[in-house]
């Protein structure tokens, strides 16, 4: 509130007959605000303190009404926005949105591309491929956040900023893996199923599942192994780079549910569903194998990690293919951990427990 | 962050340390097939000087050839061998197949721009030149840094929703409007650090009826003419009278940046608003229904946002009366940035055919 003698100041001015200033007199919304930076500088964390950072668990804020600010009543329902926190809430969003603005990179000027080196046309082709591929998919992981960004109410408004985030990554993605493929005189090359599917989600908890806890981790651990599997230091730079990007999506699938799972424990089931389709028990495919990998791109894989195409370096190639495959179903299994999902070793596939290591005690 | 699963780190590039085989696994024969799509072959980039290799470069022939209608309904990529009918997989959810729905000649440059324009309020800001300032006019700077937040992240949500519904062809408009996207979120975020760094706060919400509108756009450039014509216009006036608002280094940091963020979003709804309209005669009664409606809600949150009003006022002048004039000039700057930007987009003398509350809502502010 402003000081009463300010107000009568402001109120005896020459042409303020018409000004109300009840939003000074009276506000609704909590004053005295004075957050400092931290070494970080002044992020979200910082600034979510007293009312502004207390979301709700549950809101009728229907308005766009930012959390913290005044309401007033005659403001425009929207109608649109999910009324639980933990419907979209993660509790590494803030965090995350940081430090993707601190890790942003540029496809154009952060690859050394003019020191791309001329590859074997095998290794060439493979890698056009396999970029075709990335290509493909990796914005499908921005459309799927952005068809649910419109329903994450304004109380909750960290979720928000954190998708935009994944979605400047996606589209970097589909950017550097595109500018790849282009980068080397062999272009793109066969196109496949693609990840449509995905876009089936119809919750944001079956995305988080599907997306984040599957797919994108599936996709992190392959970019992890790009030492492996790229020829150039152009192409591990660019694994190394989508890699950190990949961690952060994962991350916010992560948590966000874990505290779903802590807030609303009887959806267990729910998220064994999402898992059962993406590992194939539902559905006639098991979906995360087309995700990374899969015909044209199993092979692309296996020659780029084998060096070449003759009969022994395919060996070779498809054997670590395999040890690609094992760690993506152990971090895999790793994550369910995190979450609190440890039984899901239990029901998984055989086809994809044959891969795990034993459980730790 | 719970356990290592959750950071990425440069360390993370170790190679496995064994590769196992599962007893069932039997290698297929060489197939290759996909090494013989006849795709173009790209010329090698050379001289690609300090904007880097940029799309604009790196699409060239085929690759940057965008057709009127894309014809995959899937996530085909533009310039790939698409898979086999029968091995396509799902039709995708998208709605937008045609060109002049979401093109603008200039999007790939945008894009490329955005990010070499990008920065980080958290660190990029200089928080520690605010000064504590007269407590009505800090909660005056607070009250309009509300209302800034409170649309951009009106705005960034409904954008969100559209990009799930443009098809894969058109990969220049998908990419530049994720910048648009991150840049918004920036705008929620940095505002609102501002207004909870001088001991103040939030103010009151906006009375929302471009909020609504905004939602409610049926079509992707109803849409774009809501936030980076009109919305855009009318906010990139505000971040550019910071030689009357901001009071502080911070403050001048922020509208600053985010002019020149707004600059692009209004450089995209330009072009894309001409390419529309010369896409097909009808399309200009359409443009002119969509106008019509915007002021229309413009005019409404206007004339019904006391508190932005006063904010303004006294935010503007040291005194009243002298607010008041600021105001009114500053609405006069809006409305012609928001005529030039028409004009640019080739909607010509539309000053003459403003809906009357919104010229109302302009000339008395």
């Amino acid at each position: 509130m402003v000081k009463s003698d300010t107000l009568e100041m402001l109120r005896k001015e020459p042409g303020a007959e018409d000004m109300d200033f009840s939003w000074l007199d009276d506000p609704a919304a909590e004053r005295g605000m004075r957050v400092v930076p931290s070494k970080r500088g002044l992020t979200l964390e910082d600034i979510s303190v007293g009312t502004y950072g207390d979301p709700p668990e549950e809101t009728r804020n229907q308005s766009g009404r930012m959390r913290g600010s005044a309401p007033r009543p005659d403001a425009q329902n929207i109608g649109a926005h999910w009324i639980i926190k933990s419907e979209s809430w993660s509790e590494s969003a803030m965090m995350l949105y940081e430090e993707a603005l601190q890790r942003q990179w540029s496809s154009a000027t952060d690859i050394p591309w003019e020191e791309m080196p001329e590859l074997d046309e095998d290794l060439e082709l493979a890698m056009s491929q396999l970029c075709t591929f990335l290509t493909q998919v990796e914005f499908i992981a921005g459309d799927l956040p952005a068809k649910f960004a419109p329903n994450i109410s304004a109380e909750h408004f960290e979720t928000g900023l954190f998708l935009a985030t994944q979605i400047m990554d996606e589209a970097r993605h589909l950017d550097v893996f595109r500018k790849r493929a282009l980068a080397n005189g062999i272009g793109l090359l066969q196109a496949g199923p693609g990840a449509v599917g995905l876009l089936a989600a119809q919750s944001f908890l079956d995305m988080t599942a599907s997306l984040h806890l599957v797919g994108e981790g599936f996709v992190q651990s392959m970019f992890r192994m790009g030492e492996l599997i790229a020829h150039s230091e152009v192409d591990k730079k660019i694994f190394r780079l989508a890699a950190q990007d990949e961690s952060r999506h994962v991350a916010f699938g992560i948590m966000h549910m874990k505290h779903l799972l802590k807030n609303e424990p009887e959806r267990r089931e729910e998220i064994h569903t999402y898992l059962d389709r993406m590992e194939g028990q539902v559905g006639s495919t098991p979906n995360q194998s087309g995700l990374t990998g899969g015909g044209d791109t199993t092979e692309a894989l296996a020659i780029l990690l084998g060096g070449g195409k003759s009969e022994k370096q395919l060996d070779e190639g498809y054997t670590k293919l395999m040890a690609v495959r094992k760690r993506q179903f152990n971090e895999y299994v790793h994550r369910l951990d995190v979450v609190g999902l440890s039984d899901r070793r239990e029901r998984m596939h055989p086809r994809i427990r044959a891969f795990l290591e034993p459980k730790k005690n | 962050m719970p356990d290592s699963t959750t950071q990425a780190s440069d360390e993370e590039q170790a190679p496995a340390k064994q590769a196992d085989t599962p007893p069932e696994f039997k290698r297929p024969p060489l197939d290759m097939r996909w090494a013989n799509a006849p795709t173009e072959r790209p010329p090698l980039p050379k001289d690609l000087g300090p904007e880097g290799f940029t799309l604009r470069k790196a699409d060239v022939g085929s690759y940057g050839w965008a057709p009127d209608h894309w014809p995959y309904q899937n996530d085909t990529p533009r310039g790939a061998w698409p898979a086999p009918e029968d091995k396509r997989g799902l039709l995708a959810p998208y709605t937008i197949y045609d060109k002049h729905e979401v093109w603008a000649e200039n999007a790939a440059d945008l894009y490329e721009l955005a990010i070499r324009e990008r920065w980080a309020p958290a660190t990029e800001i200089t928080w520690g030149s605010i000064e504590p300032l007269a407590e009505h006019t800090e909660a005056a700077l607070d009250q309009i840094y509300t209302s800034i937040s409170e649309q951009q992240y009106n705005s960034n949500q409904v954008l969100m929703g559209w990009l799930g519904k443009i098809s894969y062809g058109y990969h220049e408009v998908k990419l530049y409007l994720s910048t648009q996207v991150f840049d918004q979120a920036r705008h929620v975020e940095a505002f609102r650090k501002r207004a909870l760094s001088n001991g103040g706060g939030l103010g009151v919400q906006m009375p929302g009826f471009m909020h609504r509108t905004v939602y409610g756009a049926f079509k992707f450039t109803e849409f774009i003419f809501y936030t980076n014509i009109l919305r855009a216009s009318f906010l990139l006036g505000i971040c550019e009278a910071s030689d009357k608002l901001a009071r502080s280094q911070a403050d001048r940091e922020l509208f600053e940046h985010t002019a020149n963020d707004l600059r692009r979003h209004s450089a995209y709804g330009v072009d894309h608003l001409k390419y529309y309209l010369r896409a097909a005669s009808v399309n200009r009664n359409r443009v002119n229904t969509w106008v019509a409606r915007g002021e229309a809600m413009m005019a409404a949150d206007l004339q019904r946002d006391t508190a932005l009003r006063e904010a303004l006022i006294l935010a503007l002048g040291d005194t009243i009366e002298e607010g008041k004039a600021a105001l009114k000039e500053l609405r006069a700057a809006q409305l012609q940035k928001y005529l030039l930007t028409l004009e640019a987009a080739s909607i010509y003398n539309h000053g003459e055919a403003l809906v009357p509350a919104f010229q109302e809502a302009i000339e008395s502010p």
